[in-house]
């Protein structure tokens, strides 16, 4: 009853919102027009890790592996291969997907802690190579100006086709929750153990729901590299993975668009921050310190309580 | 249907379970009762497999399941309810029970359909028929703890078991809800033909319901009766009066 | 490649390793240790590492002369575990009865916070200390020559070792902290205080992290993201050691040390890549690490 009116209500709030930003960057600085982008590519990548860790409850602590590996993958391919471009862009989320399955296969026979340090091992490991494998993956510099189709040639195309992407990546994501897969991941999340006893293979589940959120996460790490043109071996580093988390908690993670939020928040802060001091990292340490004592279910979490109970009144009136 | 034989677990020195026994035929009503650390849930944990036994068989339609996983049990036709209540806290309801309906449809890894036009019927239906209809739409972890322990059992439901498995299904009920549930299970085993096995300390139920008893002491089997001869039995009788 | 290596080379790259994981094992035990209790993976750990190390630069700076390192050793470990206590009793012991999730998400907001004070107070320069004359200079010993330094880290490994296994066995706190680690509402009913359990786990965890930074001052240039490496690798090794174990950690931080040492005889630029691969192969095998887990 009331959860249809404001999904509905939303829903329609998206659209007018998606239309807007796509009308946007004719009218306004180009440096608004890259912080957007950059907010969109981060968005996907948060909501990716949203799917394991609020709504499936897993430790996915090193989630930034899989969109540096999906990032990478697609800027060999276009600097080291004559491969065209967009067998480059399938091939990133497509690697993702299979670096999800072999590191997600061997974390998920583990429960919880285990779970994600040894995730935080195995990712570590892969970035350790990426960093040191100088002439293969440029090591520490990273690999710089990957070329891009005339299709995306300037900023703003660029603009369009990531805020296209990040479109139909949502409308999939809210699907795939909403489907039997994602009640059923939600339900091992509230209670494995009671997930077993209906006949659930929670392992294979859980495994399904890694290989789901980091196709998603390879998507971003090509996104990354339209917007970009480059790759450094910071994309996989832990710091990155668990800044994520923070933005998944910003935003409110038993929520669909909380990420989203987080990711716009923190992404905006760090660039308008980075202006004055460069000390963001300590500011970040310290909104997270806040996040944790008064706002455990996220700006959109809090936002949400404060709405309910005006669209039940709502409802009530109209019967 | 059931055959439990000479089942022995231990968790490092103390052993939970030693020798345990237990039969169920098709369509009865058996109760396992036993005092407080018989071993009960240990033996229900055992047949379920979240525990792994260290000695003895457990058959169920003559396949031995003793070292299947749960869920591999549960698409053999078991399911179970829990002692303490083991439900979906953040799901609906509707949701809750439905999730056991989808894995019974083998439809959990459907990524693409929308869950709320699946199942609907068959949801909806066993929720009318454990009195939940109405509240389809409430989140399970809001619910009084009567209507959890009810819901327990609705999940159960929803995997269409041919063995339902009750862990002490009253506890913590008053007396109206606790004769209520008593009444919905025998129907529904009536109506859809489910054998049950559970256990109970309210006594009056037990022997009013069940068509056999088994009493566990100390983790093992004294005996399995029908309820006159339990009654009448002397060493059951030393077991619980004369230990309380 | 290429290079032939004799034993001596083996032999004496072999005690280099095992020096190396003395520092580590020291580092380890005390994240293993805090693990055990709290059940959180301290990931300000690392900064706390890092902070000690700098701390030693500072303070071998102040006491001038030879003995400076010395005063260094002792006092630099009691810096961090001030700056430890102050962030549990102001902040962290609030959250104890908060999931756990939460408690890790508050060990990396410190870990975020520290790395960046770290930066505003000594900079962004590489720093270094110099060994305290007693232990500057190599010995000779099995046909080679080895760093005076480097025996003394094992020394000092095998004493810290013996002083933990002292303590966790024999000591009243060290038994309640192992009570606490297996159960820790059956301790609370015993009339403990858990919070000052709790407490009192964090702040020798975070003594041993400072204490590891202090001797490795020497070994190493002190930079920024001296946190990030070696919290990595803690968590590497307390995971293939068994959670919370802390003779895990021992094991661990061998298996570390040495596959590190002995790969650098093999392949200089990618040594790092054979704990990686040895820590992969004992998941492999044995998910749940080596030695017990605590729970």
């Amino acid at each position: 009853m009331f959860k249809g009116i404001v999904y509905a209500k939303s829903f329609q709030l998206a659209v007018a919102l998606f239309i807007l930003l796509l009308l946007l960057p004719p009218f306004v600085p180009r440096f608004y027009v890259y912080i957007l982008a950059l907010i969109y590519v981060t968005s996907l990548l948060a909501m990716s890790l949203n799917l394991l860790v609020g709504h499936g409850g897993m430790f996915q602590f090193h989630h930034a592996v899989f969109y540096g590996v999906g990032a990478y993958t697609v800027a060999l391919m276009l600097t080291k291969t004559r491969m065209p471009v967009w067998v480059g862009f399938l091939a990133g989320p497509i690697a993702a997907m299979f670096a999800g399955l072999v590191i997600g296969w061997f974390c998920v026979r583990l429960t919880r802690l285990y779970f994600g340090m040894l995730q935080i091992s195995l990712g570590s490991l892969v970035w350790a190579i990426v960093f040191r494998w100088y002439r293969f993956t440029g090591g520490d510099d990273g690999i710089h100006g990957v070329p891009m189709p005339p299709l995306l040639s300037s900023l703003n195309r660029s603009y369009y086709f990531i805020l296209i992407i990040l479109a139909l990546s949502l409308m999939l994501l809210y699907l795939i929750l909403k489907s039997p897969f994602g009640s059923t991941l939600q339900a091992i999340r509230d209670n494995p153990d009671r997930c077993a006893a209906v006949g659930i293979n929670v392992r294979r589940h859980q495994l399904l729901a890694i290989v789901v959120a980091t196709f998603f996460a390879g998507i971003a790490g090509v996104l990354f590299v339209v917007l970009e043109r480059s790759v450094f071996p910071d994309l996989l580093f832990w710091v990155l993975s668990l800044e994520i988390f923070i933005m998944c908690l910003l935003g409110g993670w038993f929520t669909f668009a909380g990420p989203v939020l987080g990711a716009a928040i923190t992404v905006a802060l760090r660039t308008f921050v980075g202006i004055y001091t460069e000390y963001w990292t300590l500011i970040l340490g310290v909104i997270l310190i806040l996040l944790i004592f008064f706002l455990p279910e996220g700006v959109m979490g809090y936002l949400l309580e404060i709405l309910k109970p005006r669209a039940k009144e709502a409802a009530g009136r109209r019967e | 249907m059931l055959h439990v034989e000479g089942v022995v677990k231990s968790f490092d020195d103390f052993k939970a379970v030693n020798g345990a026994n237990l039969v169920v035929g098709r369509g009865e009503i058996v109760a396992v009762i036993g005092p407080n650390g018989a071993g009960k849930t240990t033996l229900f944990n055992l047949i379920t497999g979240q525990l792994q036994r260290d000695q003895g068989k457990i058959l169920f339609k003559g396949e031995d399941i003793s070292a299947l996983p749960p869920y591999e049990i549960c698409h053999r036709g078991i399911a179970r309810s829990f002692q303490i209540v083991n439900i979906f806290p953040r799901l609906t309801v509707f949701e809750n029970v439905q999730v056991a309906v989808l894995s019974q449809q083998k439809r959990s890894h459907d990524l693409f359909s929308p869950a709320q036009s699946i199942a609907v019927e068959k949801t909806q239906s066993i929720l009318e028929s454990i009195g939940l209809a109405g509240k389809g739409k409430n989140i399970a972890g809001s619910l009084s703890h009567g209507d959890q322990k009810i819901l327990e059992i609705a999940i159960a439901l929803g995997n269409e078991p041919e063995l339902l498995i009750l862990d002490e299904p009253t506890a913590g009920m008053s007396p109206e809800e606790t004769a209520a549930t008593m009444e919905l299970i025998q129907c529904l085993a009536r109506t859809r033909g489910l054998t049950i096995l559970f256990c109970e300390h309210d006594m009056e139920i037990v022997f009013s319901i069940s068509q056999s008893i088994m009493v566990m002491h100390q983790g093992r089997t004294l005996i399995q009766e029908k309820p006159e001869a339990v009654r009448q039995n002397k060493e059951v009788q030393e077991a619980y009066l004369g230990g309380e | 490649m290429g290079v032939s290596y004799g034993a001596a080379d083996l032999i004496s790259q072999f005690l280099v390793g095992i020096s190396r994981s003395m520092i580590l094992f020291i580092v380890c035990a005390g994240l293993s240790f805090v693990l055990g209790v709290l059940r959180v993976p301290n990931i300000a750990h690392g900064s706390l590492y890092m902070i000690g190390a700098f701390a030693t630069f500072s303070l071998s700076k102040v006491f001038a002369g030879s003995y400076g390192f010395w005063f260094a050793l002792i006092l630099a470990p009691l810096l961090v575990v001030l700056i430890s206590l102050v962030a549990e009793r102001a902040l962290f012991c609030h959250l104890y009865q908060r999931e756990h999730l939460m408690l890790l998400l508050f060990t990396f907001a410190l870990s975020l916070i520290f790395g960046d004070l770290v930066k505003l107070v000594w900079g962004a320069e590489y720093r270094s200390v110099a060994a305290p004359d007693l232990l500057k200079g190599s010995v000779s010993m099995l046909g080679s020559s080895f760093p005076r330094y480097n025996l003394f880290l094992i020394f000092i490994g095998l004493g810290v070792a013996t002083a933990l296994w002292v303590f966790v066995n024999k000591t009243k706190i060290g038994k309640i902290s192992r009570a606490a680690a297996v159960d820790r509402e059956m301790v609370g009913m015993l009339g403990i205080n858990v919070s000052w359990v709790f407490a009192a786990a964090f702040v020798i965890g975070c003594y041993l992290a400072g204490l590891g930074g202090a001797l490795v001052a020497p070994t190493v240039s002190i930079t920024l993201g001296m946190d990030h490496t070696l919290i990595i690798e803690a968590f590497l090794i307390v995971t293939i050691g068994g959670l919370g174990n802390m003779w895990g950690a021992l094991v661990g931080s061998l298996i570390f040390g040495v596959t590190h040492s002995l790969g650098v005889l093999i392949l200089p630029q990618f040594a790092i890549i054979f704990p990686y691969a040895a820590v992969v192969i004992v998941l492999l095998l044995r998910p749940k690490g080596l030695l017990k887990s605590v729970w």
